[in-house]
Formats: structure tokens, C-alpha cells, sequence
């Protein structure tokens, strides 16, 4: 049933000049909720795009289970209708002249099934995804959630091998969003169909992905689960990327005072003038001054996310920092700064080590 | 009320007074504007002799009769009810034909690549400017040796060629503004290009295939040329065809021309009147790109 | 978008209308042009003996009914039909810009507007034979407008029926297809106003500007898209007049009407010399020509903007 995704060097260049995708190998393994994770413009779409076929790379080639559905360089291309591809658009491009019945029973009838067995099929998957009562309807008629609902549900119906979001929920209210992730979870472990989800909010990608990968300027720039990304970026970028409030990174010299109180240098084998040095805000405390810590600083600005507090501190040098707040402070108190977690890359970005720094 | 207050507030024209003065001009224009109209329309509702001696204007003395329109659509020589059903016979299909086969090219032109677009598009346009003089000598012969001079289908089949031109050229501006994602759904979901043009693309361009099809039958209908050369039959002219016949040899009928005039102008008249906003989109998109 | 790729599937969308306007308009056009020179690619058209060549050309620009030298000198009519189709377009294009331009304009501030706008319409909609009619009747020495109006205005003695003397023949016409085609230049100019950007005149007027210089310096210029494809199907349409001619006056009297279109019909269907009506078909396309260049320029700009 579930088809196994595999992407082989794909090149996709926009003429004149638009390199949207460099050199993209993935595997990705049949049944797994996998995540396409990067900025806007980073070539997610246009990946989605080649895996349907609405897209031509313009090099390498792409399997689905054990067919070659696109071989750019053999010249093989396999339409996007007989590819078995359900896809939900980023604004769900639902037909707006046919009702929500007619949108779901489309690829049935076009597959020219037995009326029976498209209506028992249609509403089948509508009761499945909640919006049986809403099969008479137009889209005009519907909320924003409920056309996803029926987007998905359009996608689903013909059972396909690989199920393709675009950015399923950025056109969603921030309230539905999160019952929308929770559905489309469900949904997804419980037809167990491999689906692969574009997205460029971190939060989505998170909560529904089981692996995630990060593309920037058409590279990608790290595969992994959730944990890794966060705990181990593999690169400055990723590092800044992930994780909110974001990551504080430097850029320092090797004999920057900062990089001998963090005890960077015993760390490092390769001779570099500079390194970057990251910490999470969620993996340091400003403590009271007579705690023990690895820097002082001044507190500028207390906030409050959530139920958490953060400082931002200026740690002289045009130095500032957010950390978790753990005390009482204000405005101009001095504070000691505790690091649990340490994150150092090479001047070129990429990942040197991850430090956990023990008291 | 609006508009007036818009037009105060920028200053273009001052006083109320003068605001009154100015739609008033507006109107007396418009009025004379259309008096053409209005005097053919009581001349041919008035018995001629009356309209000779006193004018089509007079409200007294006024008599009421339809005999012009009776012996307009009834006359021996020229009938134009027979006139207005060669019109229909010949416009419905001369409309429905092209639009059909012109919404699959333009449909093609908006979508597919095609090396040559570039020079097919310019060609589209200038066979939108040709004069239909520069065509009827060769197709009179070809009719003549294809047997289709002096039958319907014959001229049919050239309105038909005549308007794919700028109904391409209309609907390929119209489909390439619908949203191509609903297309690739549709294609993810299976169809076939043609499904995807008969399912998802023609029922969301319904409004210019209206407005397409509205213009290309009021042209046809008051197309004259065409009909001129290729069809000689008094049984199977169209009526605008017939129209000048009835002028008389030395001494203009007024009576029967006036009568005839608003026969033959009626259809188009109610086709602008009905469908004024497809007519009025269709118009504006023939003469330009939106 | 990405445009999908061409396959011989798909190129079977266009195969209906390849072969109607191959058939009936492209080769037709193509045969014209050969004929015009005494060379017949039609089977079944007789023409008259003549050698190949320019000869037909040579004729036309000879012809007293295409271009009359002795009544060009005079200034009287008939002048020949290239000259009349000239003055046509001499009279005709600026009041269908000025008319245009003004009531556009001025319709706008009309309580009512639309509904002027679309009586100065009912023109375009009405089958142009019956547009000749009017035309007659509206010039007729009795029953026609324009010599009410004369009465009305203590000219009386003026009044006659416009369209049968040669010195006024073709004027009356050219009037008349100002009254017809207006309703061309007003909806276009309308619908380039109501898409231009309030902003930038309430500026203009913010800026002190009164109405004239906003006309002239910001509205006009801001409309010239518009006027590019007036001017040009304008300069089309009298270029092709037919209908308007036939119904109303024949070319006559004596020919001081004739224009090329006509003239083309005269020579197919009252001469049946069918060469030389191909000559005067193929002059008139090439005097179209350029015209027709500077339309799809401006079409194919437009285009790239978009
Ligand atoms: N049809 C196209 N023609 C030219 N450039 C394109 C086209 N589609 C996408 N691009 C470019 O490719 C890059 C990646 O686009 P996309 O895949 O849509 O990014 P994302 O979905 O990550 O926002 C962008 O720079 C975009 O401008
Ligand atoms: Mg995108």
C-alpha cells in the first residue's frame, strides 16, 4: 500500500537564472509523515511540485515505490494522473463551481467508477474526516477549515500512494491551526499513507512531522527528527532557523574574552581565528550575582512568553544575550549567567560541536 | 448622489447651479443623440403618407397601424420573417461552431508551450484586421466548386473561420486569469487535458464563453458582406441583406424601410439589452487586452 | 505559471481552427494576393486576358474611381475612392478622439451617465446596413434630424437631402459614422478611466491643478494605452467602411461616395473582373498594413506588462 518517496540529484533551474533546487537526494520511507521545512522561496513548492509532476526537474529523477516516475536525464516522465497522487494546494484549490460532494467524488469520476461506489466512497471519507454534513455545499459556503477538511478529504479519496500537502495550514486561523495539525496527524497514522507536508512555520513541522527537512536557497541543510534539529543544528543557519525565541549566535574571535569564559577553545582542534558560538535562550539562566555562572551581564528588558520569562542583557562589548529569567531582576540589575548548552560552528557555519556544560 | 458629491469635493466643476446646468446639456445631448432612432421608430409606426405630410414627430395627428411591419415581413419580393429565420439559421451555428473550436486553441494557447507562440499569437492578430475583402473572391470559387454558394452551411462554415481569430484571441485572455492551481488539481486528481478543460475550465470561464458568443452572434447577425457575396437565393438571405432591397427604385419607401430597419435591428438590440454586461465585456476585451 | 509541454495530444486542440481558418481565411488571403497579379491559383475563376505583372496595379492607379487627379485639382467629387477613404479618416479620427475623450469625461460627473453613455452605444450594437439607413434618413431633406435642427435654428433655407449632391454626399456619411462609431471611443475611454488610479489625480488636484490641466496633463496622457488602440481601429474601420456606403448612397452620385471596399465589389460583381477586384482588395490590405503592425505592437506590449 504506503509507497516509499526517493529523490535522486534533483536539480531544478528556472530560466533564466533561478536555481530553486540544488542537488536534492532523499529517502523517504513508505508510511512516514515527512516535513519540508525552510523559508519562503526556499524551493519547497517546486519539490512538492516535481514529486506530482506538475513540475519537470531539469535534473535527476524521482522513484515512487519502485517506479521511475521522472528521470530527467533518460527523459522518462510519468503524468501527474497516473502517478496515484492525492495533493492538497496551498489555497486548497477547491472547484469552486461544484460542491463539496462534487470536489470529493472529482478523481472518481474521472477514474469513471461505478456511481455506487463513488458515493459509498465519497461519503465514507467525508464521515472519516467530519464534514459529512457539509457535502451540499460550495466553497464559497464553507470556513476556511472546513475546505481543507474537504481538500484533504478530495485528496484522500482515491487512495493514494502518496499523499502531498502545501502549506496545509497557513491559511488557517492560529486557534483551528492546532486542531487542524492534531487531524491531519491522525488521519495520516491512522491510513498510514506516506505524506510529505511543506511548510515554513517550525511549530507545524514539529507537531505533525516524523522527520523533518530543512531547505534553504534550494539546499537542503539537515534531515532529521525534531530533536536533532533542535538539539544538534548542523549548521549557523539552522541554528537561527529553529527554535523560538531564536538562538543568540556570535561571531567571535578566537581570543574574545566571551570564548575563554565558556571554555570554547579546549573544544576546538582546528586552528580558526573565528568561531561562532551559539546559545539558546531556553539553555541559559540569568541568576542573582552571588549564584555561580559563566558570564555577567546587565539586565535591558524583561518579557514574558507564555509563562516563561526571558531577559535580554547587555553584556558590554555591544554584546547583548536573551536567557531565561529565574529571579528577581530589573531594568539596569546586574546578573550572572548560567549556560547548560553550548552550540559551536566554524567560521563557514557549519556544525564544530554541541557542549553540554556541567556545574 | 455620490458621484455628484465626489465631483464637488474635487473641485472639478463649482456651483449647484452649474452642476444642473451641465446635466441638463448632458441629457438634451443624449437625447438628439438617439432621435435617429426615435423617428425611424414612429415613422414606422405611422401610415407614410401621414409622416410625408406632417412629419414623424406629431403627436396630432397620430395613427397608429402596424401595416408597415406587415408588409415588411410579409412582402412578395424580400419577406423579412423568412429573412429573420435565414438570420438565426445562420447566426446560431456561425456562433456556436467558432466558440467551440476556438476555446480549445485559446485554451491551448494559454496553457501548452509552443515554439512558434510568439508568431501564432501576431497571426492570430492580424487576421483580426484583414478586411473580409481580401477573402471572398477565392472563397466564392471555392464555395462555388464545393457547392456550398447560395447554402447555409457555406456561409456558416466562413463566419465560423472568420470569427475563431478573435475569439481566440478573446478567451485566451480570459483563461489565462483563471487560477492554474485549480487546473493542477485536476490533474493530480487524473484528468486528462480535455477533462481538465471540460470539467474544471470551461465551467469556471462561463462568463466569457457568454460574452464571447453574445458578441460573435450580434456580428454575424449584422454582418452584410459575407452574406452579399455568397448568397443570392430571396429564400435564403438574411435579413440585413434583405434591407436595402426594400429601398425602392426611384423614390425612398420610408414606410417599409423604417419598418424593416427596426425588424432587422431588433435581435441585437435584445441581445444587448439582455446580456449588456457579457456584451459590454466581450466588447472591451475584443478591442484590448482587458 | 510553467507551460506545459507540447505533445502531439495536445497539439490536437488547435487542429480544428488550423484547418477552418487554413481553408477559409489564410488561403483565401493568399490567393488574392496571387490573382491580383493575373495569375490564377483559383480553379473555376475566368479572368480577363492579361499578361502576368504589375498590370492590374498599373490600371487601379489609372482608374478614375480609385484616384481621380482632375477632381483633386478642382476640389470637387468624385476624388476616388483612396481619396475619400483619406478624408474619411481626416474628419473621422479626430472627432471620434475628441468626442471620445470628452464625453468619457464628462459622463463620469452625469447623473445618468451610463445611461447616455450607453444610447451613444446602441451605434456599435445595430447592424451597420441599418447605420447607412439611418444615416439617409437623418440627412433626408424632410423627415431627417439634421434639417430639423437646421429649422430650428432659422437655417431652413439650408435644408436638402445631404446625401444626394456630390459636394455633400460623402461628408454626410462621414458625420453619420461619427454619430455610429462614438459609441467605440466612449466605452473605451469610460473603461480606461474608471481603471486609472483615483490617487493620482485627486494628487494632481490636491496639487492646486484645475480641471484643464488635469485633462491634458494627467488624464490624457495617463489614457494614451487607450488611445493607441482607438486610433488604430478607427483608422481600421474606415479603411473597411462598407455597409454604412452601400446602404446609404451606392458611392454615388457619380461616385463621389466610392470608397475602396465598395469599389472592390463593384469591379467583382458588376464587372466580374475578377483580378482587378483582387487588386483593389490587396491595395486596401496593404494601406491596412501598417496600421495593423502598430495595433499588434502595442497589443504585444501590453501584453509583456501584464
Ligand atoms: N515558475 C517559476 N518560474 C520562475 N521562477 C520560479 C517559478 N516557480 C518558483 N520560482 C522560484 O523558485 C524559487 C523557489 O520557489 P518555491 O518553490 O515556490 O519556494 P517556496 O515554496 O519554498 O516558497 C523562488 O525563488 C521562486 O521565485
Ligand atoms: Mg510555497
Amino acid at each position: 500500500m504506503a509507497k516509499g518517496v526517493r529523490m535522486e540529484n534533483i536539480w531544478k533551474i528556472f530560466m533564466p537564472k533561478v536555481i530553486a533546487l540544488k542537488n536534492i537526494n532523499v529517502d523517504i520511507r513508505p508510511g512516514e509523515f515527512f516535513v519540508i521545512l525552510g523559508p519562503s522561496g526556499s524551493g519547497k513548492t517546486t519539490l512538492l511540485r516535481i514529486i506530482a509532476g506538475l513540475e519537470i526537474p531539469t535534473r535527476g529523477r524521482v522513484v515512487i515505490g519502485d517506479q521511475v516516475v521522472v528521470d530527467a536525464d533518460k527523459g522518462v516522465f510519468v503524468e501527474p494522473r497516473d502517478r496515484n497522487i492525492g495533493m492538497v494546494f496551498q489555497n486548497w484549490a477547491l472547484y469552486p463551481h461544484m460542491t463539496a460532494y462534487d470536489n470529493i467524488a472529482f478523481p472518481l469520476r474521472i477514474k469513471k467508477l461505478p456511481r455506487e461506489e463513488i458515493d459509498k466512497r465519497v461519503r465514507e471519507v467525508a464521515e472519516a474526516l467530519g464534514i459529512a454534513e457539509l457535502l451540499d455545499r460550495k466553497p464559497a459556503h464553507m470556513s476556511g477549515g472546513q475546505q481543507q477538511r474537504v481538500a484533504v478529504a478530495r485528496a484522500l479519496v482515491k487512495q493514494p500512494d502518496v499523499l502531498l500537502l502545501d502549506e496545509p495550514f497557513s491559511n488557517l486561523d492560529a486557534r483551528i491551526r492546532v486542531t487542524a495539525r492534531e487531524f491531519v496527524k491522525e488521519i495520516q497514522k491512522k491510513l498510514g499513507i506516506t505524506t510529505i507536508l511543506v511548510t515554513h512555520d517550525q511549530a507545524d513541522a514539529f507537531a505533525v512531522g516524523d522527520r523533518v527537512m530543512v531547505l534553504r536557497n534550494g539546499e537542503m541543510q539537515q534531515l532529521g527528527v525534531p530533536e536533532e534539529l533542535y538539539g544538534e543544528p548542523a549548521n549557523v543557519f539552522i541554528a537561527n532557523f529553529i527554535g523560538d525565541p531564536p538562538m543568540n549566535i556570535y561571531k567571535l574571535s578566537i581570543d574574545h574574552p566571551m570564548v575563554k569564559q565558556l571554555g570554547v577553545l579546549e573544544e576546538i582542534n582546528e586552528d580558526y581565528k573565528e568561531v561562532y558560538i551559539g546559545i539558546r535562550p531556553d539553555e541559559a539562566v540569568a541568576l542573582p550575582l552571588n549564584e555561580e555562572g559563566h558570564l555577567t551581564g546587565t539586565v535591558t528588558i524583561v518579557e514574558y512568553v507564555g509563562s516563561r520569562r526571558y531577559a535580554k542583557l547587555d553584556l558590554g562589548n555591544s554584546i547583548s544575550m536573551r536567557t531565561l529569567l529565574e529571579c528577581r531582576a530589573d531594568h539596569g540589575d546586574k546578573v550572572r549567567i548560567r549556560v547548560y548548552k553550548l552550540h559551536i560552528f566554524a567560521p563557514d557555519g557549519k556544525r564544530i560541536r554541541t557542549l553540554t556544560l556541567v556545574h | 448622489m455620490k458621484k455628484l458629491f465626489k465631483y464637488r469635493r474635487t473641485g472639478l466643476i463649482g456651483s449647484p447651479y452649474k452642476i444642473l446646468v451641465l446635466n441638463i446639456v448632458a441629457w438634451v445631448i443624449g437625447v438628439l443623440w438617439i432621435t435617429p432612432f426615435i423617428g425611424i421608430f414612429m415613422t414606422s409606426i405611422k401610415p407614410f403618407r401621414e409622416v410625408v405630410l406632417h412629419g414623424w414627430w406629431t403627436i396630432s395627428p397620430f395613427t397608429f397601424t402596424l401595416k408597415n411591419y406587415v408588409d415588411a415581413l410579409f412582402n412578395p419580393m424580400f419577406s423579412l420573417s423568412r429573412g429573420i429565420l435565414n438570420s438565426f439559421i445562420i447566426a446560431i451555428p456561425s456562433t456556436v461552431i467558432p466558440v467551440t473550436v476556438a476555446a480549445l486553441t485559446a485554451y491551448g494557447f494559454a496553457r501548452f508551450s509552443l515554439p512558434i507562440k510568439k508568431y501564432l499569437f501576431a497571426t492570430i492578430l492580424f487576421l483580426m484586421a484583414v478586411p473580409q475583402q481580401m477573402t471572398i473572391i477565392p472563397i466564392f470559387f471555392l464555395s462555388k466548386n464545393l457547392s456550398l454558394l447560395n447554402t447555409y452551411l457555406g456561409l456558416i462554415l466562413v463566419h465560423s473561420s472568420w470569427g475563431i481569430p478573435w475569439i481566440t484571441f478573446f478567451l485566451r485572455n480570459y483563461f489565462s486569469l483563471l487560477p492554474v492551481e485549480l487546473e493542477e488539481a485536476a490533474r493530480v486528481d487524473g484528468a486528462t487535458d480535455f477533462q481538465v478543460f471540460r470539467k474544471v475550465v470551461l465551467p469556471l470561464a462561463i462568463p466569457g464563453i457568454i460574452s464571447a458568443s453574445v458578441l460573435q452572434f450580434a456580428w454575424v447577425w449584422n454582418d452584410f458582406f459575407f452574406a452579399l457575396m455568397l448568397i443570392f437565393d430571396p429564400d435564403k438571405m438574411v435579413v440585413t441583406q434583405m434591407l436595402p432591397r426594400l429601398k425602392g427604385q426611384y423614390q425612398v419607401d420610408w414606410g417599409l424601410l423604417s419598418s424593416g430597419s427596426v425588424i432587422a435591428m431588433l435581435a441585437p438590440l435584445l441581445v444587448y439589452a439582455f446580456f449588456n454586461k457579457y456584451y459590454m465585456s466581450g466588447f472591451r476585451g475584443w478591442a484590448m487586452k482587458r | 505559471m510553467t507551460q506545459l509541454k507540447i505533445t502531439p495530444k495536445r497539439i490536437s486542440f488547435f487542429i480544428p481552427a488550423l484547418i477552418l481558418i487554413l481553408v477559409f481565411v489564410v488561403y483565401p488571403i493568399i490567393a488574392t494576393i496571387i490573382l491580383s497579379f493575373n495569375i490564377n491559383p483559383i480553379p473555376g475563376v475566368n479572368i480577363v486576358e492579361r499578361s502576368p505583372g504589375f498590370e492590374n496595379y498599373i490600371k487601379i492607379a489609372t482608374d478614375k474611381r480609385f484616384i481621380n487627379p482632375k477632381g483633386i485639382e478642382t476640389h470637387s467629387f468624385p476624388m476616388g475612392a483612396i481619396i475619400h477613404n483619406v478624408i474619411w479618416i481626416a474628419i473621422h479620427l479626430p472627432l471620434t478622439l475628441i468626442v471620445g475623450i470628452l464625453f468619457a469625461v464628462y459622463l463620469q460627473y452625469v447623473r445618468g451617465g451610463s445611461i447616455i453613455r450607453s444610447f451613444i452605444f446602441l451605434g456599435m450594437v445595430i447592424p451597420m446596413i441599418v447605420g447607412g439607413l439611418l444615416i439617409l434618413f437623418s440627412f433626408d431633406k424632410d423627415l431627417g434630424v439634421v434639417n430639423l435642427l437646421l429649422k430650428l435654428f432659422g437655417l431652413g433655407f439650408l435644408a436638402r437631402t445631404w446625401t444626394i449632391y456630390p459636394d455633400t454626399a460623402l461628408f454626410s456619411l462621414i458625420l453619420g459614422s461619427v454619430w455610429l462609431w462614438s459609441g467605440f471611443s466612449v466605452t473605451m475611454y469610460s473603461a480606461g478611466l474608471s481603471s486609472l488610479p483615483r490617487e493620482v489625480i485627486e494628487a494632481a488636484i490636491v496639487d492646486g491643478a484645475d480641471f484643464k490641466t488635469i485633462l491634458f496633463k494627467v488624464i490624457i496622457p495617463m489614457l494614451k494605452p487607450v488611445t493607441l488602440t482607438v486610433v488604430a481601429m478607427t483608422i481600421l474601420w474606415d479603411l473597411k467602411i462598407f455597409d454604412v456606403v452601400y446602404a446609404a448612397t451606392q458611392g454615388g452620385p457619380g461616385g463621389a461616395s466610392m470608397v475602396l471596399a465598395l469599389l472592390m465589389y463593384e469591379y467583382f460583381a458588376r464587372l466580374g473582373d475578377y483580378a482587378m477586384s483582387a487588386t483593389v482588395a490587396t491595395v486596401l490590405t496593404i494601406i491596412i498594413i501598417p496600421v495593423v503592425i502598430f495595433w499588434i505592437r502595442s497589443v504585444i506590449r501590453g501584453e509583456r506588462e501584464v
